[in-house]
């Protein structure tokens, strides 16, 4: 059977088309759905787009960011409001993955990939997404959670609160082919600061399990503390809490498990 | 900056080249640079159609049963080859210069030999079709106990990889399991050295990672020729590998290459060209069959992982007096070139540098692993890396400079080499020298002064006695070496009885009416 292409103009009708065919699979930048068709997965049969400007949205202007998800790597790396997610957006692919792979996408690339996500999950951001019975807002956790069952589900947006100061928000991405490596792994916090103590502490890792999720007995080590050698001492130490990583050729589970902890560490205490 | 030593260089180069230091255009450049370089797969044929092969799921499995009928009625398909469909469905690289047995089928028979190995082959109308219709192939695979470890497939019992060589070894000069270099009386030289230092080197294997994958497209042309688009950096071998498969004379075929888009010896196992030419025979259309980027990463041969033990024997005024190597090249489920590897490694044993006792054993062994290829000075290139790991280490064990210790040990001109030719042209002192002073490496005055040219031959220019194999004394079992101290004289085994005279050189098939040894071939038939 052909492979189809279906694009609509309106998000309601991609949607519609996307919950209706479980062949069918929505086409952002098609960094990940070109490489799969051209790598022979015959479990896609229609390729679904949109052609809504509001998907290539960037609303940067307020205290809460939205970002369409078609937004591009490219596109963030140009806007100045977006110098915070600069290091997330510039740690994918080369310049030509990153001219074409979008936000939404990121959202369903598979370890190693998927590090936009992570920061992302940081920053506690809600996911817009056109179901097949109407739109409706999904924390991102959620819905990495059900990820395997969200591939007809259309993402629209993805929004967030902006960091309140530059150094509340840190990314590192250990690759070991650098500049466009995949993750070994990847680590986000967002640590807002209220007089000398995190409140809201969140920590997110990449390759840490089947998709991004938080760290949260780091997360519980840091709040209401000093971000100070102690507090990140312990944080550093349960960092592995929860995680269920898996081998893949960039390291093996073990090796993520040993490590994570030690980056953790460098990217609370400012250390190249 | 580039600088030509005329100095040493003088009679090897005509001055009317003037190239070497200049910025030149490469040919090709403007094709390159404007995205006009036409490449294989830039040719889409009226009627085209798109091959595919299914890959074995094991690594190691007998075929029970290969059903392809619900794959033939799919949508699209034109065809669907098999093992029997292939005119001669086995064969070997190397056999086009009578070097090796032909050991490998273009679709495997009975069983698979490494996870990835093609089983069938489709023709169909486009490359979905020729997908969709492999995803309805069934292939009952009994799965057999797989060895991807060279030395494991060395032991008794272990399984058997390729039958056409039982002992999961290639076999060399009709005779041996290896290729062996022999020179001097290396246990014996150990025996007396001041320092042992034996270590282990391993590498891993490495794709070429070519930027254009694998691929071609052959169409029926006129008289009953086919004409060939390929990615091959080995034309004319590729022909000639078509036409034994194909079992037709290579005048059949008019092939086209030209541009490779990256080749490091990646593209010159004919891969895909065979299948492609048989598909356009038995359909009489146009076959485009082209590797998709895992199966380049996955299957495509890479080159060959290599495990390397290297015992050097050594005096405390920094003189290497024995050097004895043993190697083990994955070659992987089929030869392919790593036979030739193993050659090459054991021809350039033991680096450039003046030993007067040196024992190579390298071995070309078949595992359940992906079958390695050619790749970019390949039998050396890991080999040098452990021999020059191997001199780091010796210099620090002496407690010399690692510049000085190579500038002492290197060959210079007359010495004589460990497969017996004399060395001539040498230059590492030079290099050494020239290296050190652009690194700003202090040397001192006397190795400044030293030269390739001087104080070679001679001595150094005599064949040591060599003991016969069967009087060698018995290897010394390995001793504890966890420092680099030579160990305890107590331990030591008893000198052994005086070498034997070396042996007479083989006989070798008489060549063109000159009897001559190829330290490549040996006894090569003609």
């Amino acid at each position: 059977m052909p492979v189809t292409v279906k694009t609509f103009t309106s998000t309601h009708d991609a949607a519609a088309a996307l919950s209706s065919d479980h062949s069918a699979r929505y086409l952002g930048g098609g960094t990940l759905v070109m490489r799969a068709l051209n790598e022979g997965d015959i479990s896609i049969s229609t390729v679904v787009r949109a052609s809504d400007q509001a998907m290539t949205r960037v609303d940067a202007s307020g205290s809460r960011i939205t970002l369409g998800a078609g937004v591009t790597f490219a596109r963030i790396l140009a806007e100045r409001d977006l110098a915070f997610l600069h290091a997330p957006a510039r740690s994918i692919g080369g310049p030509a993955v990153r001219n074409m792979g979008t936000v939404g996408g990121n959202l369903f690339a598979p370890v190693p990939y998927g590090d936009f996500t992570v920061a992302m999950l940081a920053l506690d951001a809600v996911v817009s997404v056109q179901g097949g019975l109407g739109g409706r807002e999904i924390a991102l956790e959620e819905f990495l959670q059900s990820r395997d069952r969200q591939a007809g589900t259309l993402v629209l947006a993805i929004s967030f609160a902006k960091p309140g100061s530059a150094d509340a928000f840190r990314y590192r991405k250990i690759a070991r082919i650098k500049p466009k490596g995949g993750a070994v792994i990847t680590l986000a916090a967002h640590l807002p600061v209220n007089g000398s103590r995190i409140v809201g502490a969140r920590v997110a890792l990449g390759s840490m399990a089947p998709t991004p999720i938080r760290a949260r007995a780091a997360e519980r080590a840091l709040e209401g503390r000093a971000l100070d050698a102690s507090a990140i001492n312990s944080a550093a130490s349960a960092a592995v809490e929860g995680t269920s990583p898996g081998d893949n050729a960039l390291a093996s589970a073990w090796y993520r498990r040993e490590i994570v902890g030690v980056h953790l560490r460098r990217l609370l205490s400012g250390q190249e | 900056m580039l600088e030509l030593r005329k100095d040493l260089f003088a009679d090897e180069r005509d001055d009317n080249l003037k190239e070497i230091g200049k910025g030149t255009q490469r040919q090709d450049m403007l094709g390159h640079v404007t995205g006009t370089s036409p490449y294989f797969d830039d040719h889409k044929l009226q009627g085209m159609l798109h091959l595919k092969v299914v890959r074995s799921a094991h690594s190691h499995a007998r075929l029970r049963r290969i059903d392809t009928s619900e794959a033939e009625r799919s949508q699209g398909v034109r065809r669907v080859i098999r093992a029997t469909d292939v005119p001669r469905n086995l064969n070997t690289l190397l056999s086009l210069i009578n070097f090796g047995k032909d050991d490998e089928p273009s679709l495997a028979v009975d069983k698979v030999r490494y996870k990835g190995e093609p089983i069938v082959a489709i023709v169909a109308d486009s490359p979905r079709e020729a997908f969709e219709a492999i995803a309805k192939v069934k292939i009952d695979y009994e799965p057999l106990p797989a060895v991807f470890d060279v030395e494991e497939a060395l032991k008794p019992g272990a399984p058997v990889v390729n039958e056409v060589y039982p002992k999961n070894t290639f076999t060399y000069h009709e005779t041996y399991d290896r290729q062996q270099l022999r020179f001097g009386d290396a246990d014996r030289a150990l025996a007396t050295a001041d320092h042992v230092l034996e270590q282990r080197y391993q590498m891993s294997p490495i794709e070429h990672a070519p930027t254009e994958t694998n691929g071609s497209i052959a169409a029926p042309d006129t008289n009953g020729r086919y004409i060939v688009y390929t990615s091959t950096q080995a034309l004319f071998f590729s022909v000639d590998t078509c036409a034994k498969i194909l079992d037709v004379p290579s005048n059949t075929f008019h092939f086209i290459g030209g541009t490779v888009g990256g080749g490091f010896g990646g593209k010159v196992d004919t891969l895909t060209e065979p299948l492609c030419i048989l598909g356009a025979m038995l359909t009489g259309r146009p076959v485009r069959y082209v590797f998709g980027r895992e199966e380049e990463m996955q299957y495509g041969p890479p080159r060959g992982a290599e495990r390397i033990y290297i015992k050097d024997g050594v005096m405390r005024d920094g003189r290497v007096v024995a050097r004895k190597v043993r190697a083990y090249f994955d070659s992987g489920a089929y030869t392919r070139l790593s036979s030739y590897a193993a050659v090459k490694c054991a021809a350039h044993l033991p680096g450039p540098y003046t030993i007067p006792n040196v024992h190579g054993d390298v071995y070309c062994v078949f595992t359940n692993r992906t079958p390695a290829t050619a790749m970019r000075g390949f039998g050396v290139t890991a080999m040098d890396f452990a021999i020059e790991c191997q001199m780091d280490k010796l210099a620090h064990l002496v407690g010399m400079d690692p510049m000085e210790f190579r500038i002492l040990n290197a060959y210079r001109d007359g010495d004589m080499k460990a497969h017996r030719r004399e060395a001539k042209n040498t230059a590492l002192i030079e290099c050494v020298q020239v290296a050190a002073e652009k690194a700003k490496w202090p040397l001192r005055e006397e190795f400044k002064r030293m030269s390739s040219r001087k104080d070679g031959g001679g001595i150094r220019a005599a064949v040591p006695s060599t003991p016969r194999e069967s009087h060698a004394p018995p290897v010394t079992p390995s001793q504890p070496r966890t420092t680099y101290d030579r160990a305890p004289a107590a331990s030591r085994e008893p000198p052994p009885p005086p070498p034997a005279p070396p042996s007479p050189p083989r006989p070798s098939a008489p060549s063109h009416g000159a009897t001559r040894f190829s330290s490549v071939f040996g006894t090569r038939r003609r």
